[in-house]
């Protein structure tokens, strides 16, 4: 079976000359949800925005068996940790309708479809309001909402619990698990990974020191200590 | 009675407060061609009112509500689009500055003790550079979504 995405010898340095990726590997399986863990300065947002081309790195990002190419990259949904930075239009079905409007479906039925979108978020009662008077945790279940709209075949989350109370975690939580789509997901919170997926990358210091099942890696306290995460 | 017209002042006082920065602005322009000697047009006027009439569209006119109507690709729908943007950037600045000069206030509490007019420069340059990541941040959300290309 071809993996949704596959990241091979991954490697990227800032302009300054500091390495904050070296050799990373790691593939995501069709329907997977694969989490990348590790301390704060690991490198996992910088391996998210690599993985989707937004910084020029090293290394190969196949999605589907092919490279990631604009061609192909309407297959992957991303989330990134702060909602203000993809939500910005007046009314929140309108946020969630620009990409497929954008796309060239009609506004009627982009506006439909979007509506449907928030409807399985939780977000129903909101359509017609303005991200803005949301709370954080709504507005992160608007933003994933606006990632899924376009049916992506890879969702790819940063750090989507962070700053968020344990009840909106758990909605988000539940959200992300009925889904059946390949997620990659960059966070350090263990609990909210521990429940959702199948296996973890452990980054530090911009290298992979572990890869395997989420139990595993979950019960190996020292490893869990030399990435910084316990 | 006394308390209504203070209510008055207040709000007379906020309005003032709002236009301060197009007015030095506008002050600014007059300024620079006076120096430069050449002759002080009408410029820092037009500037005035070009930002009045904007203000009065900005809060009459539900502009920001018509961009599903536009045909998506016209020019039109662009414009908007763009000014969607411009306008959602300007509270991005206006929050990442609040941030930067709240806590530059709390750091340096005392005006004109020590560290006073460093940490102001600190707060400026700061402001600059979460200004940038945030652009950075907001151009790629768009960027993936398809949109910002």
């Amino acid at each position: 079976m071809t993996a949704a995405l596959e990241v091979e010898r991954l490697g990227f340095a800032f302009d300054s000359g500091r390495e904050v990726l070296r050799e990373v590997c790691f593939t995501v399986a069709d329907g997977e949800c694969l989490g990348v863990v590790g301390a704060n300065g690991s490198g996992k947002s910088t391996l998210l925005w690599c993985v989707l081309g937004l910084y020029r790195a090293e290394g190969e990002v196949r999605l589907f068996g092919e490279p990631l190419s604009r061609k192909n990259r309407h297959k992957v949904g991303v989330v990134f940790q702060n909602p203000e930075d993809q939500l910005f239009m007046p009314r929140l079905v309108e946020d969630v309708a620009l990409p497929l409007l954008n796309r060239g479906v009609p506004a009627a039925d982009a506006a439909r479809r979007a509506s449907a979108a928030l409807d399985l978020a939780g977000l129903g009662g909101a359509v017609a309001r303005p991200a803005s008077q949301l709370s954080l945790g709504e507005r992160k279940r608007a933003a994933i909402a606006a990632a899924l709209v376009t049916s992506p075949e890879l969702l790819i989350l940063d750090e989507p619990t962070a700053e968020l109370d344990g009840r909106s975690v758990r909605r988000l939580a539940a959200m992300l698990g009925e889904l059946r789509v390949a997620r990659l997901i960059a966070s350090h919170d263990l609990t909210f990974l521990r429940g959702l997926c199948s296996r973890l990358v452990v980054l530090s210091e911009g290298t992979v020191v572990a890869e395997g099942p989420a139990a595993a890696i979950l019960g190996d306290t020292p490893l869990l200590e030399q990435a910084g995460l316990v | 009675m006394v308390l209504r017209s203070r209510g008055k002042a207040r709000r007379l006082t906020r309005c003032l407060l709002l236009l301060a920065p197009v007015l030095m602005f506008a002050a600014l322009l007059a300024l620079m061609q006076w120096l430069a000697g050449m002759p002080v047009t009408w410029l820092w006027l037009k500037t005035i009112l070009v930002f009045l009439a904007a203000k009065v569209v900005v809060r009459f006119v539900p502009w920001d509500r018509w961009l599903f109507r536009l045909r998506e690709g016209s020019l039109l729908f662009h414009v908007a689009l763009f000014a969607l943007f411009v306008r959602h950037f300007a509270f991005v600045l206006v929050a990442e500055g609040r941030r930067a000069f709240t806590a530059r206030a709390l750091a340096a509490p005392r005006r004109y003790g020590s560290g006073w007019f460093s940490s102001l420069a600190f707060a400026v340059s700061a402001f600059f550079t979460r200004s940038i990541v945030r652009a950075e941040r907001f151009y790629a959300g768009q960027w993936v979504r398809g949109i910002g290309e």
